[in-house]
């Protein structure tokens, strides 16, 4: 009879473990959709003689309107982005040298613009109702990370004329206090990015001929084609959950 | 004092021998929301009697305080004051060797402002507050009771060798009373001079 109060305190315990494990450490990820995106992916063919290199020029990034470091990161996702569509037929980074003047080529130039807001006033107060109650508001106290992305592609034909192309996407992490892991975050970005980036892309596949090598039609057919189309866009709510936040 | 020099000394040159690669990186570490922070300090308290008359205790000892911690927001602010926020949890173990040789242990959650403008050093500031549990309580006129509570608010720098380590050193104030819950509650009030090092992952 005197182990009674052990055993109901390490059940008390056992059942605050597992909760906290099993709410406490979750996370979710949400994208908020972007108005110009379509749920189809876009389709046009281009004959590979008509395809043009295409070398980037800058990545400029800010982040909450400070200059930023343009990561390399960033460069080869827009990079690999633009040769998943095939529009192009070469891709050049920014270290790549120019073709020749003689040459007919695209020049890109992207502004990459992000806004992040951890919500610090709100984790503040969250975080002392948290700590006062020994952690065991833990699991239901519901905290926020959001992310949103504004990308400015500009491509300039041979010509000099240029084409500017814009995208936005948000996201939002909801999370709990021991779900919190850089992973988490870098998920967030990277579904913004992709989101921002399917939506410039088929702003630019919807334009194929402007890029084309010739001022030939777009269905005139040559003998070789490659198919040329966006990927398809995720407009609804991407949730990712996890039961351990590690 | 030398124990405690002894202590010092055996934490610094530990923390050393683990650091990875402690030729520093030039870039400032980068803490990032989740990052987690393990950490380990040791020091010695000082008395400080408050209340004239009532506060006759003159407890010393060393101290020795594991923690973890998770960053919570990225940096926040444009100008000096920007930093990021932190919320965690610490073991407080004392060794009351004044008065009467005696033991302290107890655990606090806490929450940490690190100011991050000079990179690679990061003055701070933390607030913690717990349960805490000791048998000096009885040998001494300000406590009788052994369960209590102990808050804690200090600051101190860290210095980041690399991206997943820092020393760290500072300074607290303690006061340790029993809330009411019984009498006398005259507390414990006490200073605390730190060093330690922390891991982050």
């Amino acid at each position: 009879m005197q182990a009674t109060p052990r055993v109901i305190w390490t059940i008390i315990i056992s059942c605050g473990l597992v909760v906290t494990l099993t709410f406490g450490c979750g996370h979710r990820i949400e994208i908020k959709s972007t108005a110009d995106s379509s749920p189809q992916p876009i389709t046009r063919d281009i004959a590979r003689a008509e395809q043009v290199p295409l070398v980037i020029d800058s990545v400029d990034t800010t982040r909450n309107g400070s200059p930023q470091t343009s990561s390399l990161e960033t460069e080869r996702r827009v990079l690999s982005t633009l040769r998943a569509v095939g529009l192009f037929s070469r891709l050049g980074d920014t270290n790549s040298p120019e073709p020749p003047a003689s040459e007919k080529f695209i020049r890109a130039r992207l502004v990459f613009d992000e806004a992040v807001d951890s919500h610090p006033g709100d984790v503040t107060w969250k975080s002392i109702a948290i700590g006062a109650s020994m952690f065991t508001l833990a699991p239901f106290i519901p905290l926020e990370y959001d992310y949103s992305a504004h990308m400015t592609l500009e491509l300039e034909r041979w010509d000099g004329r240029v084409k500017r192309y814009e995208s936005q996407s948000a996201g939002t992490a909801h999370y709990k206090m021991f779900g919190a892991t850089p992973l988490m975050i870098d998920e967030l970005k990277g579904h913004v990015t992709e989101s921002c980036l399917t939506s410039l892309m088929e702003q630019v596949v919807q334009d194929t001929a402007f890029y084309t090598a010739s001022s030939a039609p777009i269905f005139d057919r040559p003998i070789r084609s490659v198919s040329v189309k966006s990927k398809r866009s995720t407009v609804t709510p991407v949730p990712v959950a996890t039961s351990s936040g590690k | 004092m030398p124990y405690l020099a002894r202590i010092l000394a055996a934490l610094v040159l530990g923390s050393l021998m683990m650091a990875n690669n402690v030729s520093a990186a030039n870039d400032s570490p980068t803490i990032t929301v989740g990052t987690q922070e393990i950490g380990l300090s040791a020091g010695y308290l000082f008395p400080h009697r408050l209340v004239e008359g009532k506060s006759k205790t003159e407890q010393r000892g060393p101290a020795f305080m594991p923690s973890w911690m998770i960053t919570l927001t990225d940096p926040i602010g444009d100008s000096w004051y920007r930093g990021q926020i932190s919320l965690g949890g610490e073991m407080v173990y004392i060794q009351f060797q004044e008065p009467v040789l005696s033991h302290g242990i107890g655990f606090t959650p806490k929450i940490k402002y690190s100011f991050v403008a000079l990179d690679r050093i990061r003055p701070y500031v933390e607030f913690a507050g717990g349960p805490f549990w000791t048998d000096l309580a009885g040998n001494i006129p300000e406590q009788q009771s052994q369960f209590n509570f102990i808050l804690t608010a200090g600051l101190g720098i860290s210095y980041f060798m690399n991206d997943g380590f820092a020393l760290n050193a500072g300074y607290r104030f303690q006061h340790i009373s029993n809330a009411h819950t019984s009498s006398p509650n005259v507390g414990l009030n006490e200073s605390l001079p730190f060093a330690g090092f922390s891991f982050y992952f």
